[in-house]
């Protein structure tokens, strides 16, 4: 099953992820701030990374740039609950920076589910 | 008797001489003798010797004595001559008389010498006093020419019969001109028609006359002067001539007109000052105000603030007891802001200060005041006080707002999950469903937290002004109650604002509905203006150091209960609410603020209690508006060197939106590789200088070795502006930006190096 890597410093909402996920049957890393998911980043295993972007050491942006450097086809979802940095907005910009869609929290964890899985099945039609 | 009387004594005979001498000498003490043995050695001197008497002894016979007396009275007509003969010599005698001797003696009659000399002397006198008036011709000529006044007699013929030389001097005219002229020739026609005739003949019906006019003379121009008229009257009655005394006041007048003109400068100073003066007597009772004064004190008419005291005005009672006794000790004292009641009760705030003016005697007479109104200093700082509450509450409800939605989604999340592990339809399913609503609620709640501390995603494109509020005010009008009017005034239709319409509606929605709900009860008129106002113009009203060129103003103005100033202040705080709980979240103005704020415009609000509330929204038009020319900008590509990735994507992301194509280059072969493809080549390059792979000496020996001839942007950091100065020396940059630059600012720069 595909893999996926999460991304969030709120540990209960990281959890609740993680929670829904496995029921799911998806093999889930976690990780609490960008740079350890940078350091962390299993190219043959995740197929999938959820993001928050704003968190402690090395942002959500940073994560969705290094991640399409080191593995292009990583599909990349980035969650937020609001903020903004600089002149863009985080959730435009982190969908310019390539992740392939964008939620605000507090968002459905069916509407993440279907995403989810809509992602992975057209990159693996197989 | 103190003058001495010189005697010249001319005499061939010595002893003759000496006895004469000695017989003056025994009784007249106050005599001085000169003794001269001949005529020609007294005439030889006599011109330059002090000589009363000259006493000649003539006892020969002969007539040379003819020749002696013509010779003095060459030098001397007033001579006192004295001549000696014997008693014989009778006819001679006579002769010398009627020649003009003085007098003739013999030298039997030496015993008169004494009387007549006592004689001469006195003659003397007389003859010097004499001499004296009749030069000056008369005592009352003389005051006369001397008077500082143009004095004259005027007969019944309007003629000048007499003037005295004062009116001779002030006209330049000798007297022979004046007499028997008339005065209309003097004083020219006109003057003499309008401005004397009539007063000359009201003075020789017996009256005196004094006036005061400005004559035009044909000498002089135009002069002022002060008239008297005085009739000369007969001892029958009869009146033929007057006395005019003209007294030239010009330079009197002059001076006094400039002494008040100076006084109406002041008077006008004082009057159009914007500080506001005020005079009390030293118990503080007002005396006088200027207009500034009555202005600050919304006060009608002065005459309204008499007999009132200062301290009725002071908010603070017994403040002003205070101000008085510190101004008593220290004559000048400023108070700095003081609040007072104006004259229709408002509190309002001015800083004051406070003169005492002495008398004479060194003793307080007056309290001269200088208010100054400081409401606009103090709503500024209020104003100022208020942003910064609203950027920290702003701050703490976003991180608070960020927090929360975390959880929210924990919440959510398990619910959604406990919800699939219970049966549908269950109460238990019922009681999860339930929680989610509350889920749903909260987050609009925290939506619009985020909304207000200005930390929510606006996707900003141009909007029309005009077509959103039209859109607003038709969903208004078809869900407004019925005693509520709307008006709108949509002067202009084109103006073009950078925001995201839908927050823009919630804006003008969000205004609108409290405008209704002000005149809810007693119903009234919604008025609605949409103008373009000129940035500079405005710059006072937003208190900005720098505004955009041009604003859209929307005002939304309300007939309904209006607000007081305090209630006025806090208004854009969240949570903040007037009405009744339940009714609104509390949150509408502060949302509307943010959104506001997040698009560099400002809300201004007046208001004023019973009369209702006006909003005032200026929003930054926008002049990066151009529907068509972006579009000839697609096919540029843009090549981009730049040593921070992250920082480029960013930027550069911005770019590309707006349609160029971007390369990048990460170092020198990366680059050569680039610009040697015809695919890749670039129409523009921009440059920043944090690159450490292509640095700038690199980058413009590749430049001119492959004579790129391509327009360069170059962005330099604010710290780092030498590394960038090789370029800019070079001539390469064809523009140069430094960070933090805004994205309009890039965009701008690069339709200018690409036009």
């Amino acid at each position: 099953m595909a893999g996926i890597l999460i991304v969030e410093d709120d540990r209960d909402l990281r959890e609740m992820l993680r929670t829904s996920l496995v029921k799911m049957k998806y093999t889930v890393i976690e990780a609490s701030n960008g740079k350890e998911a940078i350091l962390h980043f299993k190219p043959a295993i995740t197929d999938l990374v959820i993001t928050d972007l704003i968190m402690p050491d090395e942002d959500g942006l940073k994560v969705i740039m290094k991640i399409k450097e080191m593995k292009p086809a990583t599909k990349i979802i980035a969650i937020s609950g609001g903020g903004k940095a600089g002149p863009g907005n985080y959730l435009s910009l982190a969908s310019a920076l390539g992740a392939d869609e964008v939620f605000s929290k507090p968002f459905s964890i069916h509407d993440l589910l279907k995403k989810i899985e809509e992602l992975l099945n057209i990159e693996q039609p197989q | 008797m103190e003058r001495k009387l010189f005697v010249a004594l001319i005499s061939e005979d010595p002893v003759f001489a000496g006895n004469l001498k000695k017989a003056i000498r025994d009784s007249l003490d106050f005599v001085q003798i000169n003794y001269f043995d001949s005529d020609f050695s007294f005439l030889s001197v006599f011109p330059d010797t002090k000589t009363d008497i000259i006493l000649s002894d003539q006892r020969d016979n002969s007539d040379d004595w003819k020749v002696l007396l013509e010779e003095i009275f060459k030098v001397n007509q007033d001579a006192l001559v004295i001549f000696v003969v014997e008693d014989r010599e009778r006819n001679k005698s006579v002769a010398m008389i009627r020649s003009g001797v003085y007098d003739v003696i013999t030298p039997a009659l030496f015993t008169r010498i004494q009387p007549l000399l006592h004689r001469a002397l006195r003659d003397l006198e007389d003859k010097a006093h004499l001499r004296y008036l009749s030069s000056e011709k008369s005592f009352g000529d003389q005051i006369a020419n001397n008077s500082r006044s143009m004095l004259s007699i005027i007969n019944r013929e309007y003629t000048y019969e007499k003037v005295n030389a004062t009116f001779c001097n002030a006209h330049s005219i000798k007297v022979e001109s004046i007499i028997g002229k008339p005065l209309s020739e003097i004083w020219g026609k006109e003057t003499f028609e309008t401005k004397i005739k009539d007063n000359i003949d009201l003075c020789f019906q017996g009256n005196t006359i004094r006036y005061e006019a400005n004559f035009n003379t044909p000498l002089f121009g135009n002069r002022f002067f002060e008239v008297v008229f005085r009739p000369i009257t007969k001892d029958s009655g009869e009146i033929l001539h007057l006395l005019a005394e003209t007294f030239d006041i010009t330079d009197l007048r002059l001076s006094q007109q400039v002494v008040n003109d100076m006084e109406e400068e002041f008077k006008k100073l004082e009057t159009n000052l914007p500080i506001g003066f005020l005079r009390c007597d030293t118990s503080g009772t007002i005396i006088h105000a200027n207009r500034a004064f009555l202005k600050i004190m919304e006060c009608e008419d002065e005459a309204l603030l008499a007999g009132f005291r200062i301290d009725e005005f002071y908010v603070e009672k017994g403040l002003f007891d205070i101000h008085l006794s510190q101004l008593l000790n220290s004559q000048i004292k400023t108070f700095g802001r003081v609040s007072f009641y104006t004259c229709h009760g408002n509190e309002i705030a001015c800083r004051i200060s406070g003169f005492i003016v002495t008398n004479e005697s060194d003793n307080p007479s007056y309290i001269d005041f200088a208010f100054e109104d400081s409401s606009r200093e103090l709503m500024l700082e209020n104003r100022l006080l208020q942003a910064q509450k609203l950027e920290t509450i702003g701050a703490l409800a976003g991180g608070l707002a960020h927090d929360f939605n975390n959880i929210l989604t924990t919440i959510y999340g398990y619910s959604e999950m406990l919800l699939e592990d219970i049966p549908k339809s269950t109460p238990s399913a019922e009681k999860v469903s339930r929680i989610i609503t509350a889920i749903n609620k909260a987050k609009s709640l925290t939506d619009q937290i985020l909304t207000f501390s200005r930390q929510v995603d606006q996707e900003k494109i141009p909007v029309s002004v005009a077509e959103v509020l039209n859109e607003t005010i038709g969903f208004v009008k078809s869900a407004k109650p019925e005693n509520i009017d709307i008006k709108e005034d949509i002067l202009v239709t084109d103006v073009h604002i950078h925001a995201d319409p839908t927050q823009l509606f919630r804006v003008f929605l969000n205004l609108m509905t409290n405008a209704i709900q002000a005149m809810e009860e007693k119903g009234g008129t919604i008025f609605v203006k949409l103008a373009i106002v000129n940035g500079n113009l405005v710059r006072h009203e937003l208190n900005k150091d720098i505004v955009a060129d041009d604003y859209a103003l929307i005002t939304i103005e309300d007939t309904g209960e209006g607000m007081d100033p305090a209630l006025m202040q806090r208004i854009f705080e969240p949570y903040f609410t007037t009405r009744e709980v339940g009714k609104g979240t509390g949150l509408g103005l502060s949302v509307v603020h943010g959104i506001i704020s997040e698009i560099e415009g400002e809300i201004l609000v007046s208001s004023k209690k019973n009369k209702g509330s006006v909003f005032s929204v200026y929003l930054p038009v926008s002049s990066e508006y151009h529907t068509d020319e972006e579009i000839n900008y697609k096919d540029k590509k843009l090549l981009f060197i730049s040593g921070n990735r992250y920082e480029s994507n960013i930027l550069s992301l911005a770019i590309e939106r707006s349609g160029y194509g971007m390369v990048f280059a990460a170092d020198l072969n990366h680059l050569l590789k680039l610009i040697s493809d015809t695919d890749t080549f670039p129409d523009l390059i921009i440059y920043m200088d944090d690159s450490k792979e292509i640095r700038p000496d690199d980058f413009i020996n590749i430049y001119t070795a492959k004579k790129l001839r391509i327009p360069v942007i170059l962005i330099s950091d604010k710290n780092q502006l030498q590394s960038g100065e090789k370029l800019v020396n070079s001539g390469i940059v064809k523009q140069q930006l430094t960070k933090p630059v805004s994205l309009k600012e890039i965009h701008n720069a690069i339709q200018i190096s690409l036009g």
